[in-house]
């Protein structure tokens, strides 16, 4: 009985997770002015003067994160003024993520460039992280707050130039109108409804209608949901011109239900994934309808991150912007800027859109 | 098939209500989609809804064997999500290597049967703790494979699990030859009686000699099997699948085993009904997409669905009614 006791026990604390936290005091603030200047033989927003830059994610772990790591870690490189660099994994836990920030300003780092998954949870340890005089640039994720109030800038991604694009594509593709389903992430999410906006703003709602639930379809960009969405859509709907996705590697299993009512895949404009150009290889034979427009999924956004961090360290050239706008990448039709790619060699969760090259990226992803 | 007689069971009348209850829904609602959303039953709306049902029910038959002794397996989501990534991550696009990649999430699987048997079966632990540790664990492992990105499935996968034959998904076939083992083997083989019988009532099973814990053990090992033939199933018709995919079944898997008339309370188990359940709820997802109900009433449903299983079987009706008719003339004897 004892021995069953102290086995249960055993395994009671062993399930259980212990949370622990890291307390840290800041580090006092560097108040003397940045030298300003450029560094030979580096890009204008590297300044001549030496700091430590810290990177901290707060999930690391899929191939777009490990991508867009790596692409950080690529920009800062090109700096020779950093002359140490940290990175730090949140591992998707909000606590873990604000005691990274702790952690780096009690080790001194200059910058720190932070995803701050958790929103607006992150922004007290963004606002002492600013305040202890670290040079704090959050990206991608909206944490709230203000520019030079809480932290140095937020580098956003402008969702609006993905609608604004995608629009654009429809109107010179499909002048006469049509219908279009717009598939987004979970019910309420900025990014789908930012993107809803932009397009409505650009398309004529005589011409164009919005089928299926507006401002978008919730799939979760969960494959599944996203294919039983699909099909009710497609068995609802005799007529779909033009399917609009923000997260087009989902679409995956979900396209070939178009093939088994009958029909062919209409025009899909989304975001850019190597598994969907090498899919549209595949399928634009057997499908008449099928052209092909995708925006970059944003990899580079971490680099305008990096440069803007790194520029107000240093003493170098601030980056004009503080918005990432993803341009647009692949067109089947005028294939401008590219036609579809697809590397059938090489994974299919690399992005062919980011700057970093499809062979170390998929080398990144083999690790 | 139901109606079997051994010494140990509930009276005959009790033997396919669920079956018949879940089976008159299915037909309802049917009727309701002919009539109020027709397109939820065009070919092509039922050849989408077809592979999710075969996922459900094979998760659901899983689901019923433990509940069936009494318990309740929540690492559902882990198991499902780990066989995903198991057999996507582990090829990598190359054809080759999934069947060993196939044999290893069943080793897998096996290992987290075993598991959950041995905190359960022996030591005794609650289910719904030890199987929710367990769940946490699998995670572990599914993060451990993937870095949380379970890669494209093979080619081969997804024509065999997400393909067609005879204008039928192939995950139907599947989903068949499980369901036609599992009632085989819980209802026409010994071991299955003894099975079924030590679910009803262990203390009585263990007094007559049977093996309590092997078989209870035996549950959750065989619970782990199906649920990585269902994300075997899963990663081939999704093609592209996340590392979370397993998520999502937590409910349904509970509810179809619910609405097939399983009592959570251990005994017999129903998998005809339980297969039926998951086409009903699957259909029930179609059937409000094609209606156009907005996302949060369609999850709502499904609460409402497995609410109203537990209630159909759990309350007992002729005593809600008695009380009801014996209020009536107090009632009415205070306003006169």
């Amino acid at each position: 009985m004892l021995r069953k006791r102290i086995l249960s026990l055993t395994v009671a604390i062993g399930l259980s997770a212990v949370a622990l936290t890291a307390c840290s005091s800041g580090a006092p603030g560097d108040d003397t002015p940045v030298p300003t200047g450029t560094v030979a033989g580096a890009p204008d927003w590297c300044g001549p003067k030496q700091i430590t830059l810290g990177l901290l994610d707060g999930f690391g772990g899929n191939s777009w994160r490990l991508i867009t790591t790596a692409a950080g870690a690529d920009e800062v490189a090109k700096c020779p003024s950093v002359t140490k660099y940290e990175y730090a994994d949140g591992q998707g836990d909000t606590q873990k993520s604000i005691s990274d920030i702790q952690g780096m300003v009690a080790k001194g780092v200059n910058a720190l460039v932070v995803f701050p998954d958790a929103g607006e949870a992150m922004l007290p340890a963004l606002r002492s992280a600013y305040q202890a005089g670290v040079v704090t640039v959050p990206y991608r994720v909206n944490p709230g707050g203000k520019d030079g109030v809480d932290y140095d800038a937020w580098i956003g991604a402008d969702f609006s130039t993905d609608g604004a694009n995608w629009a654009k594509w429809i109107q010179t593709n499909l002048p006469d109108g049509g219908n279009i389903l717009f598939l987004s992430g979970p019910k309420g999410n900025s990014q789908g409804e930012d993107e809803y906006n932009a397009m409505t703003g650009a398309l004529d709602p005589a011409k164009y209608k919005f089928i299926g639930e507006t401002p978008f379809e919730p799939t979760n960009w969960d494959p599944a949901v996203t294919q039983q969405v699909l099909t009710a859509a497609i068995a609802k709907n005799p007529k779909i011109d033009v399917l609009v996705s923000d997260f087009g590697p989902s679409l995956l299993g979900a396209l070939p239900e178009f093939q088994k009512s009958g029909r062919s895949i209409p025009a899909l404009v989304t975001t850019d994934g190597n598994s969907l150009g090498c899919f549209y290889d595949a399928n634009k034979a057997a499908n008449p309808d099928f052209k092909m427009m995708t925006v970059a999924t944003g990899n580079d956004n971490v680099r305008l991150a990096v440069q803007y961090a790194v520029a107000k360290a240093t003493g170098g050239k601030l980056p004009t912007t503080t918005k990432f706008e993803a341009p647009t990448f692949e067109d089947s039709v005028s294939s401008t800027p590219n036609p579809v790619e697809c590397k059938s060699d090489l994974p299919g969760d690399i992005f062919l859109s980011a700057e970093m090259p499809a062979a170390d990226q998929a080398a990144l992803l083999k690790k | 098939m139901e109606r079997q007689v051994t010494g140990l069971k509930r009276p005959r009348r009790r033997a396919s209500k669920g079956l018949i209850t879940v089976g008159v829904a299915l037909v309802i609602l049917l009727v309701a989609s002919a009539v109020l959303a027709p397109s939820s039953l065009s070919q092509g709306a039922v050849l989408g809804m077809l592979p999710f049902a075969s996922v459900l029910a094979v998760v659901g038959l899983g689901q019923m064997l433990v509940v069936q002794q009494g318990g309740i397996d929540l690492s559902v989501p882990g198991a499902v999500s780990l066989a995903i990534v198991i057999v996507s991550r582990i090829p990598n696009g190359d054809n080759a290597l999934l069947v060993p990649a196939i044999l290893l999430a069943f080793g897998f699987a096996a290992a987290a049967g075993l598991l959950n048997g041995f905190l359960v079966g022996r030591l005794g632990l609650n289910a719904i703790i030890a199987t929710l540790g367990t769940n946490a664990l699998l995670f572990a492992a599914v993060l451990g494979i993937s870095g949380g990105s379970p890669t494209t499935t093979t080619r081969l996968l997804q024509s065999v699990a997400g393909g067609l034959s005879f204008g039928i998904p192939n995950s139907v076939f599947f989903a068949a030859v499980v369901s036609v083992v599992v009632i085989v083997l819980v209802k026409k083989t010994v071991a299955g009686r003894r099975f079924e019988a030590i679910g009803a009532n262990p203390t009585a099973a263990r007094a007559t000699g049977l093996r309590v814990r092997v078989h209870q053990t035996a549950a959750y090992v065989w619970a782990q099997l199906l649920y990585c033939i269902a994300g075997v199933l899963l990663a081939g018709i999704t093609a592209q699948p996340t590392a979370f995919q397993g998520n999502t079944y937590l409910i349904p898997a509970v509810a179809v085993v619910v609405l097939g008339g399983t009592s959570l309370l251990g005994g017999r188990g129903f998998p005809l009904a339980t297969v039926v359940a998951a086409v009903f709820l699957s259909q029930l997802d179609q059937f409000n997409l094609a209606v156009g109900v907005p996302y949060a009433v369609r999850t709502l449903v499904q609460a409402a669905a497995l609410a109203v299983g537990v209630a159909l079987y759990t309350i007992d009706w002729s005593r809600v009614r008695g009380r009801f008719t014996s209020s009536r003339p107090t009632k009415v004897a205070t306003t006169v």
